[in-house]
């Protein structure tokens, strides 16, 4: 290469990329599009328990996405995410009943408000490396469990707990949806563009002055310091950002299954999103997307379409997870793409070879 | 103008830097000594990694000691590392912009200041590239660019020329004697190339176990006795 | 809370308390004993085992089915779950130890989540949880019983208090005066540099993933009788208390892992009897090991390494 500095080539070269549209940004913005559109027209006309089953998918990869930006750009590991989600179905049913709000400002004071334990929870720990920050989330999440057994999710009863717990349930009135969107495809379609805005947000973040940030944070933490970010409160935003996402999802969930259980939140959930989140692919938002599928389609497709035991997914998982880990960083999100890249060119050398070798080889 | 005065550090049972006095007085200045010697410990205490036992630092009349840390490159403090530090994620600009949006200027000037940071130290790689898939020259350019951007008052260099093959040291080296002229900045260049020292430093202290045996004009001070007997071992200067 | 507060200050009925003192003890002791496997496998390798518990747990099930399902021997379905822990715990070392010894420790601990979701997949699909289907894994030592200081103890208690101080001193005894010991201690402090000197590091690591793996079994075979059911579930998540010990041990120091197991399983079983804070006192590891991490981060310590990848 050739090393004599010549100041006009490389303007050029400047003001070519910095061309707002180039075509990988076309690409992506048609590939959301597209997306999008399937989501929103297609999905909900395959049958009622597949659009159920879709609004989980669309709850669950807000998580995903919040968990995913805390290791995928920070490096920080929660094994606490469903004890945030928890605490998001908790306080989401608990205004829900207590208070007349409209329901998008009901999402984001429950996402504040989780935001703010998330924080707490997340100050202190923080000090700590990367190992005993990730136990000190798990054992917070298995302490909120604890709590949740013992008080259960508000019912619809008076008092700080909002629990009743009269044998006789027929009074109690469920979780209350958005009144534009009270039938299950209306409030599948709404959760759909409520994911939308988390990806936007989460968007905006990781191409903006806090995405940098963290990426100086992962790469090496006394650079960052040397360049002047303040680690604390940069990897105490993250921390904020995935709780804030945490709780919005719970509010979702809690409106979505109207009665929430604590019998339906397992310690062991927060392990296999984390696994899940991983699977998917932390480099990329995309991989939001893939590990709310994993973590909610896949069971429904091993259970009630094929008629395998669900069980058999968390073994997928720890396999799956494994090789992540070993083989593949991006997960399926970036692998995916690289695998069919290479299928087709599998497949087009093929073609060559039998119609007498007239494809160009690679 | 930086001043240090009496400066020492003392870890456990060890002394890296033991009442160490020296100016640096503006321009490019040289710091060399051999391995150990104390010098990156001196550039520790101006990141404010380290807190020394004692003394002081007086950098364009502001005592730096009493800053905090994150502080300090807001105020116009810069550094590279020994270790590669281009975050690979990110795209060139985005590796520079970073480093701009935490130095405390205000204005609209972002992009421009970060194309001129990028087009000073001659990369021709397209902005948007991502660091992870440049080579190990366009790195340290990186590296360069983001310790000139967002009007910086002092440049530290760690050792910018290691593992680089030489026709590439002098490219380099044009593009750090350029940064006093360009941006009104103090450069401190730590390297084991003494060829790169002087080419472009102008003055030069030489550390020695913690010690300040030598400073002055580059070409004196590497023909100073003592300098040649502790750092070069041998007469072999060059 | 009023009754917290008489148990602290003026001390309570121990005639009432004495049993549950007992029956503490004992699941501190298999709290005590998995921490100090956990530890030595973290000290040796890096490594801290989060399928600890799972791979106990797994040990049970398959004592539970012979003992159930066939005409062997009981004491083969104890020594297989034993064997079993060493086995699978080995197996996963040997390999998946090379690949991940490069990495980052937080790296290492989510390989073993791996291995954790694989066995509770396994477990949940082969052998399914419900009512109709309480299982139970009692040992012969249960069934004898003696009086202490006028409680009941029977003799699993007694092994699991005596196998968790037996195998803290056994464990200190081992790495101070054998020399596989001194190359446990060596690898602690730094793998290469001790590689280079010619210690196999290879099968010493492989070792401690036996020996850990047996610990873990064991575990599994003495919990299902203490707390009378075997629950998977609840034996895989033993390994929150036994982490909870090891953190208080520092992740370093055996005998405070033995004594922050003792402690953990005692604040566990003490409370049992209050109503007031009976439903919360299964969260004693999770606030234990809470505090004991904010106290090992009351310095701040600044990390020069690279973050995990």
């Amino acid at each position: 290469m050739d090393t004599t500095p010549t100041p006009g080539r490389g303007a050029a070269a400047a003001a070519r990329a910095a061309l707002p549209l180039d075509r990988g940004t076309l690409v992506r913005v048609v590939a959301i599009v597209v997306f999008l559109a399937i989501a929103l027209v297609f999905l909900p006309t395959i049958g009622s328990d597949w659009t159920t089953t879709f609004t989980s998918v669309a709850i669950y990869s807000v998580i995903t996405l919040g968990l995913g930006i805390l290791y995928g750009r920070v490096g920080l590991i929660s094994l606490g995410q469903v004890a945030l989600l928890v605490v998001g179905v908790w306080t989401g049913t608990r205004l829900n009943y207590a208070l007349d709000l409209p329901f998008p400002i009901l999402l984001f004071v429950t996402g504040a408000i989780t935001c703010v334990v998330g924080v707490l929870i997340g100050l202190p720990a923080l000090r700590l490396s990367g190992l005993h920050l990730a136990l000190i989330t798990l054992m917070a999440a298995g302490a909120v469990n604890v709590v949740l057994v013992a008080i259960n999710f508000p019912n619809g009863g008076g008092g700080f707990t909002g629990r009743t717990d009269t044998p006789d349930l027929s009074g109690l009135e469920p979780v209350r949806r958005p009144s534009i969107a009270e039938g299950d495809t209306a409030y599948y379609r709404y959760v759909v563009i409520v994911a939308a805005v988390m990806f936007l947000v989460a968007l905006l973040h990781v191409r903006g002055k806090p995405g940098r940030a963290w990426a100086a944070i992962r790469e090496s933490e006394p650079a960052a310091l040397a360049a002047g970010v303040n680690i604390v409160f940069y990897k105490l935003w993250a921390f904020a950002l995935a709780s804030f996402m945490a709780g919005v999802a719970g509010c979702l969930l809690a409106a979505q299954v109207g009665q929430p259980t604590a019998q339906s939140f397992q310690t062991q959930d927060s392990l296999t999103l984390l696994a899940v989140t991983l699977i998917g692919g932390i480099y990329s938002l995309w991989g939001a997307v893939v590990a709310g599928c994993f973590s909610q389609l896949l069971p429904f497709l091993f259970q009630v379409q094929w008629g395998i035991n669900p069980n058999f997914v968390l073994i997928l998982f720890g396999a799956g997870l494994l090789q992540v880990l070993l083989t593949a960083p991006g997960g399926l999100a970036q692998q995916f793409p690289k695998d069919m890249a290479n299928l087709g060119r599998l497949v087009w050398r093929g073609l060559g070879k039998v119609t007498g070798g007239g494809a160009p080889s690679t | 103008m930086i001043e240090v005065e009496r400066l020492t550090v003392r870890f456990s049972g060890v002394t890296p830097i033991d009442g160490m006095s020296v100016t640096f007085p503006g321009g490019t200045c040289g710091l060399i000594g051999p391995n150990g010697a104390g010098k990156t410990t001196f550039f520790n205490v101006l990141s404010g990694f380290v807190k020394p036992a004692s003394g002081s630092i007086r950098a364009f009349g502001e005592d730096l000691l009493k800053m905090a840390d994150y502080r300090r490159a807001r105020w116009g403090l810069r550094r590279t590392f020994q270790t590669e530090q281009a975050i690979e994620q990110l795209s060139v600009f985005d590796n520079v912009a970073m480093i701009y949006e935490h130095s405390g200027v205000k204005g609209a000037g972002r992009r421009s200041e970060v194309e001129a940071a990028i087009e000073f130290v001659g990369l021709e790689t397209p902005p948007r590239r991502s660091v992870g898939g440049l080579g190990a020259r366009e790195r340290r350019l990186v590296e360069v660019a983001r310790a000139v951007v967002g009007r910086p008052r002092v440049v530290l260099l760690d050792e910018p020329a290691a593992g680089l093959p030489e026709e590439e040291t002098e490219h380099l080296s044009s593009v750090i004697k350029a940064i006093p002229e360009r941006f009104g900045a103090l450069v401190v260049l730590v390297d084991h190339d003494m060829s790169l020292v002087q080419a472009c430093c102008e003055t030069t202290a030489v550390l020695d176990f913690g010690k300040l045996i030598a400073s002055g004009p580059t070409a004196e001070v590497l023909r100073d006795e003592l300098v040649i007997r502790a750092y070069l071992g041998t007469e072999e200067v060059l | 809370m009023d009754s917290v507060v008489a148990f602290a200050v003026f001390g309570v009925d121990w005639e009432f308390i004495k049993p549950y003192i007992v029956l503490g003890l004992a699941l501190g002791g298999v709290y005590a004993l998995s921490g100090v496997g956990i530890v030595v496998l973290y000290q040796a390798t890096g490594v801290l085992n989060l399928a600890f518990g799972a791979i106990g747990a797994a040990g049970a099930l398959i004592a539970y089915w012979m003992i159930n399902h066939t005409s062997w021997p009981h004491w083969l379905a104890y020594v297989t779950c034993v064997a079993f822990g060493g086995v699978v715990n080995l197996a996963y070392g040997l390999l998946f130890g090379p690949a991940f010894a490069a990495r980052d420790p937080l790296v290492k601990m989510m390989g073993t989540l791996g291995l954790a979701l694989i066995l509770l997949g396994l477990m949940a699909w082969r052998a399914p949880v419900g009512g109709a289907f309480a299982r139970f894994l009692p040992l012969p030592s249960s069934s004898h019983t003696f009086t202490l200081f006028g409680a009941f103890v029977n003799w699993t208690q007694v092994i699991a208090l005596a196998f968790a101080v037996g195998l803290t001193l056994w464990t200190t005894l081992f790495l101070k005066y054998t020399n596989l010991g001194t190359a446990y201690r060596a690898i602690a402090n730094d793998r290469e540099i001790t590689a280079t000197l010619g210690v196999p590091v290879r099968r010493v690591e492989a070792s401690a993933w036996f020996g850990s793996g047996l610990v873990a079994g064991a575990a599994g075979l003495l919990l299902p009788d203490l707390i009378t059911s075997l629950d998977y579930a609840a034996l895989t998540f033993l390994v929150i208390a036994a982490l909870a010990a090891a953190l208080i041990g520092r992740l370093t120091s055996l005998w405070a892992t033995l004594l922050g197991g003792l402690a953990v399983g005692l604040a566990q079983a003490i409370f049992a009897p209050y109503e007031s804070i009976t439903r919360y006192r299964s969260a004693a590891p999770f606030v234990l090991a809470i505090l004991a991490l904010l106290w090992l981060s009351r310095h701040r310590v600044v990390t020069i390494t690279r973050t995990a990848r």
